[in-house]
């Protein structure tokens, strides 16, 4: 029996807007719990809603992103259902007539490349938080989170497996953080994802039962929960019993999917026209403004950077993926500084501290200025790449000026071929046995003398230099 | 000298010649409440209005309305006072906030003396459903003062107050300003903020005022009305002085009678008043046109899909968890909603919630809710293409006198069909007034003026001109040992 | 109206009625579902609902935080609360 996958994905992502959807409270993560609620967030008597212009902008640079349809005259609906979190008894969202439509977002998943299109993305207002373990026998309520602006982001069931959903879901996580639409902090909620999971025999025209797993918070958990979901609905359907359809919780902890107890045995919404909100519309020259101010995505900045600076693929693709690490490779690229070895060192060395210390560039103590600095004495033979790493290293702890550094620490290239040629001279003096086994053919220990040539300069010379001079000396 | 019944001028003009004191009209005020048979309070703020009437009393406040007390239907939000909207589900509701309507009005140096009893959220014609006991009419305690803003009617008509906040979704200012014989509007919706009104049916709910007369009316809805950004349905055009064209001369003007209305089918004497009116226009010039407006007739079904509709959502927030009623003994979650809100709630309200569940409910939506919504819209063409041909509309306020408590709330829909002529103006939106132009079995009856949008001087005009060539304004009831 | 459909909306709704006026209730629905039952002999081909009055669009608030921390008001105010939290009867999901 052939079994084939049928997965969509929902994806909230938490706009990362300064105020809620609604009203003009912080949407702050981690505070005390109830303090970032308006009066309109309580849902008391006699309160309005009124929409955040900049929820807007974010909704549509994310759709401009993914090529997608821009509904310049969207509307808002409420769906209406009961839950303590929930302070009006109904979420205000955009059933009718979302902000964005169609649009694709491609995806690799070991090689393999795939385009998964998008039905929708449409604003909605989060719900508050329920917490059910502080008490024994009661459930608390904390509505800091009630009204965050949230952009419901909806795939066509186009996604074949576990692996292409987590796939997915880091190409989305990437485009949100790059575009500065959602922080992408999983761990706090800022992009939850529900997939709906389904399976049929292969070949097979019809969908079969789907059941929806809400609320997962992780790539890793993800990729589990489909792949526990996809064996649980296999064993179902061969022992000849149907799917139910159903809304389901991941377990972490057992690595399982369990039913929800239902929330409304009928899940009549109930959708009408928020009759407190007016269409909203976005004027061309707001769509011009948010067009004019739209970021270089990745994929396009990686191909501009190996056209226009020839650096390798590889680091144009790490460079490109990260906001604060591309600006810092432009700004140094700017400053007419050699890209290659910019990408080299912010791809290698910079890379590795930044790994170290979990930090991203702009919190480090490297400033462009700085970073300036050190690629300009590299170029100009002050100093060698070599000596650069370890100006690099106290730059890194100090802040330090690396001019500083170099002429604190006496780190200047030695290029002075007089200078090398004594010091060379003392190796082959000191080293007779190593010069005649060389002569008689063991090249390798060519190596060798540049190394020691390098300790008795404590790495200062110019290897170049070093290299041309051992050559001619070794060789008369 | 007794206050009562004396119009927001008068008492403005007593005030400045300093005949009589802030400090003593309001304590008259809430003499006159406590001797007061019509039940037409909920909350009084005796405390807190005497301080504000010395205050003015030392110079300390200036304003349209300093020193002048008044009445706020208790479905406005005031900051620190219990504010119920005539139900049992918000009897201990203190709000944290003013209605912005409230603030404007104390901006403008007004005294809240307290919160006037109403139909429980607004829903009703009679004041009948409150949770805090039936309003009684001040021309006849036995019967209806009309609604939903009853009490604030009452209070006006029996001169307690000379002026009091009403809100109208359907009727509920224009139809109890009939019954209580004195003048009530309702402006363009949009006109004045929605922010702390207590919703009830967003897309119809309006602010408005009760006054002795249209000229104070005018004057206070100089300040109720206002752009609030905080409500996005509030209307940003330019204010208007409402008094600046009062006087405007009638001469050529055209009024609209609207075929379908049909009045000569209601009863005699409510007929002769309409026509007498006529006569009284026709002195001042003005010319009177018939209209046809088709839909004019679905007004009322119409109504009683999209009012209930929109309410059904509305108060899906009384869930007894962040304010308001909860029940006692509730063992769960599903126990502590349909407790709360089936004990908190009256069967008005409840029928209400049902029917908007109904219609919105999968399976019905298109058949109900998306044919009222369209049925709306053609009777606002209606009202666009009549304007095209008059100045203002003319019509009774309602079909008949006051009607005696009890007497209605067997078959909801003869309710409902009180407001008939009224309901029409809220769907489409344009403001319209009433003011008294006779009696009906002994007791007042008004006469409706519609406006097209943001055309408030209009009728306001209309109906000061007609206020200064008859005498109905001038009547109040007899009071026995009260007045 | 029959009592299925009286009861689903019943709990949509979150309300119970009393035993003794449930007849009554389902009668009155049935009779205001009849009246408004007029409306759909209307011929409304080509007509755009009408959801708000204001054929306007929405104003668009700017994206600063201005609301201040109202817990201890808004907590106070509530049937059941403890320090930080609204409090219900434990839900289980």
């Amino acid at each position: 029996m052939s079994w084939e996958t049928v997965i969509g994905l929902e994806v909230h992502a938490q706009l990362s807007t300064n105020t809620k959807l609604f009203s003009s409270a912080s949407t702050k993560f981690g505070s005390e719990p109830n303090t970032q609620v308006d009066l309109v967030d309580l849902g008391l008597p006699g309160v309005l809603p009124v929409v955040n212009k900049d929820a807007f902008k974010k909704a549509i640079r994310f759709g401009l992103a993914i090529e997608a349809n821009i509904n310049q005259e969207s509307s808002f609906d409420r769906k209406n259902y009961f839950y303590p979190d929930l302070p009006k008894g109904y979420q205000i969202t955009q059933m009718t007539k979302p902000i964005v439509e169609g649009g694709s977002i491609d995806i690799d998943v070991d090689g393999d490349k795939k385009t998964i299109n998008i039905t929708r993305a449409h604003l909605e207002e989060d719900a508050g938080k329920s917490i059910h373990d502080a008490y024994p026998d009661k459930s608390v309520i904390d509505l800091n989170r009630a009204g965050t602006p949230l952009l419901e982001i909806v795939s066509e069931p186009e996604i074949s497996s576990a692996k292409e959903a987590v796939s997915y879901m880091k190409a989305l996580h990437q485009l949100v953080t790059f575009l500065d639409v959602c922080d992408g902090d999983m761990s706090q909620g800022s992009l939850r994802c529900d997939a709906n999971v389904s399976i049929r025999k292969v070949g097979d025209a019809n969908l079969g039962t789907r059941t929806e797993i809400k609320n997962i918070n992780s790539f890793r958990f993800i990729e589990k929960a489909i792949n526990f979901e996809i064996k649980r609905q296999i064993k179902v359907l061969e022992r000849g019993e149907k799917v139910t359809q159903e809304t389901r919780l991941y377990d972490s902890g057992k690595d399982e999917t369990r039913p929800m107890r239902s929330k409304e045995f009928a899940n009549d919404y109930r959708y009408f026209p928020d009759p407190d909100l007016l269409p909203v519309v976005i004027s061309d020259d707001e769509m011009e403004e948010i067009r004019s101010t739209f970021p270089e995505l990745p994929a396009d900045k990686s191909k501009r950077y190996i056209s226009e600076f020839q650096i390798d693929e590889s680091e144009a693709e790490i460079i490109s993926s990260s906001r604060e690490l591309s600006n810092f490779f432009e700004v140094a690229v700017e400053s007419k500084n050699d890209p290659k070895l910019a990408a080299n060192l912010i791809v290698g060395e910079i890379g590795s501290l930044l790994n170290k210390d979990n930090i991203k560039i702009d919190e480090s103590e490297l400033s462009s200025d700085n970073f300036n600095i050190l690629l300009k004495r590299i170029s100009d033979g002050t100093i060698s790449k070599k000596i650069a790493k370890t100006i690099l290293a106290e730059i890194w702890e100090t802040g330090r000026n690396a001019d500083e550094i170099i002429n604190d620490q006496g780190l200047v290239q030695i290029q002075d071929e007089t200078l090398l040629e004594k010091v060379i001279t003392k190796v082959i003096e000191l080293n007779t046995n190593q010069v005649e086994d060389y002569k008689n053919g063991k090249d390798k220990l060519f190596g060798f003398f540049v190394g020691q040539v390098m300790k008795e300069t404590q790495g200062k010379a110019n290897p170049q230099a070093v290299n041309d001079l051992l050559k001619k000396m070794l060789n008369s | 000298m007794s206050i009562r019944f004396k119009t927001l001028s008068e008492l403005k003009e007593l005030l400045e010649k300093k005949e009589i004191s802030s400090f003593e009209l309001v304590s008259e005020t809430f003499k006159n409440i406590s001797s007061s048979k019509t039940n037409s309070f909920i909350t009084l703020n005796e405390e807190i209005a005497l301080n504000k009437a010395r205050d003015f009393d030392e110079g300390k406040v200036s304003g349209d309305l300093a020193g002048i007390p008044i009445a706020q239907k208790d479905l406005f939000c005031t900051k620190n006072l219990r504010t119920t909207c005539g139900s049992k589900i918000l009897e201990d509701f203190i709000p944290p906030y003013d209605a912005t309507v409230v603030d404007n009005l104390s901006k403008a140096g007004s005294i809240c003396v307290g919160k006037t009893n109403m139909d429980e959220f607004a829903m009703g014609s009679s004041n009948e459903t409150s949770y805090y006991g039936t309003v009684k009419n001040p021309w006849d305690l036995e019967r209806v003062p009309g609604g939903s803003s009853g009490g604030s009617a009452a209070a006006v008509s029996e001169g307690i107050v000379c002026a009091a906040t009403g809100t109208d979704t359907g009727g509920s200012i224009r139809q109890p300003a009939a019954l209580c014989g004195i003048t009530g509007i309702k402006p363009t919706y949009g006109r004045a903020s929605r922010w702390g009104m207590i919703a009830f049916a967003s897309s119809l709910d309006q602010a408005g005022v009760f006054s002795r007369n249209a000229k104070d009316c005018a004057l206070l809805l100089n300040h109720i009305c206002s752009h609030d950004s905080k409500d996005s349905t509030s209307i940003s055009d330019a204010q208007e002085n409402y008094l600046e064209n009062i006087n405007n001369n009638l001469k050529g003007k055209k009024i609209g009678i609207v075929k379908e209305f049909d009045i000569s089918s209601l009863n005699r004497e409510v007929q002769d008043s309409f026509e007498q009116s006529k006569k009284v226009f026709e002195a001042l010039g003005a010319n009177f046109v018939e209209v046809s407006m088709p839909n004019i007739k679905l007004s009322v079904p119409t109504y009683y899909v999209v009012a209930p509709a929109e309410c059904s959502s509305n108060l899906s927030r009384f869930d007894g968890i962040k304010y308001g009623y909860r029940s006692k003994n509730v063992n769960n979650l599903e126990e502590l909603y349909i407790k709360s809100r089936s004990e908190g709630f009256g069967d008005e309200v409840k029928r209400r919630i049902l029917i908007g569940t109904y219609v919105l409910s999968a399976g019905f939506y298109d058949a109900y809710y998306k044919k009222a919504q369209q049925s709306r819209r053609m009777i606002k063409n209606d009202f666009v293409k009549a304007f095209n041909e008059v100045d203002v509309i003319m019509s009774p306020s309602s079909p008949s006198s006051a009607f005696k408590i009890g007497s209605k709330t067997e078959n909801p829909i003869e309710m409902y069909l009180e407001d008939l002529f009224t309901i029409s103006s809220n769907l489409a939106g344009v403001p319209a007034m009433s003011l008294p132009h006779g009696f009906s079995e002994g007791l007042p009856i008004g006469l409706q003026l519609i406006g097209n949008y943001l055309e408030e001087s209009k009728i306001l005009n209309f109906a000061h001109q007609y206020q200064k060539n008859s005498d109905w304004h001038f009547k109040s009831p007899d009071l026995g040992e009260n007045s | 109206m029959d009592n299925k459909t009286v009861e689903t909306i019943s709990y949509l709704a979150r309300l119970e009625l009393e035993k003794d006026k449930k007849e009554k209730i389902t009668k009155d629905l049935e009779s205001i579902i009849n009246f408004v039952a007029e409306l759909q002999d209307l011929n409304t081909e080509d007509v755009a609902p009408l959801a708000n009055p204001l054929e306007k669009v929405a104003p668009k608030r700017v994206d600063s935080v201005t609301s201040k921390s109202r817990k201890e008001a808004f907590l106070s105010n509530s049937p059941e609360s403890d320090k930080d939290y609204f409090m219900v009867p434990k839900v289980v999901e």
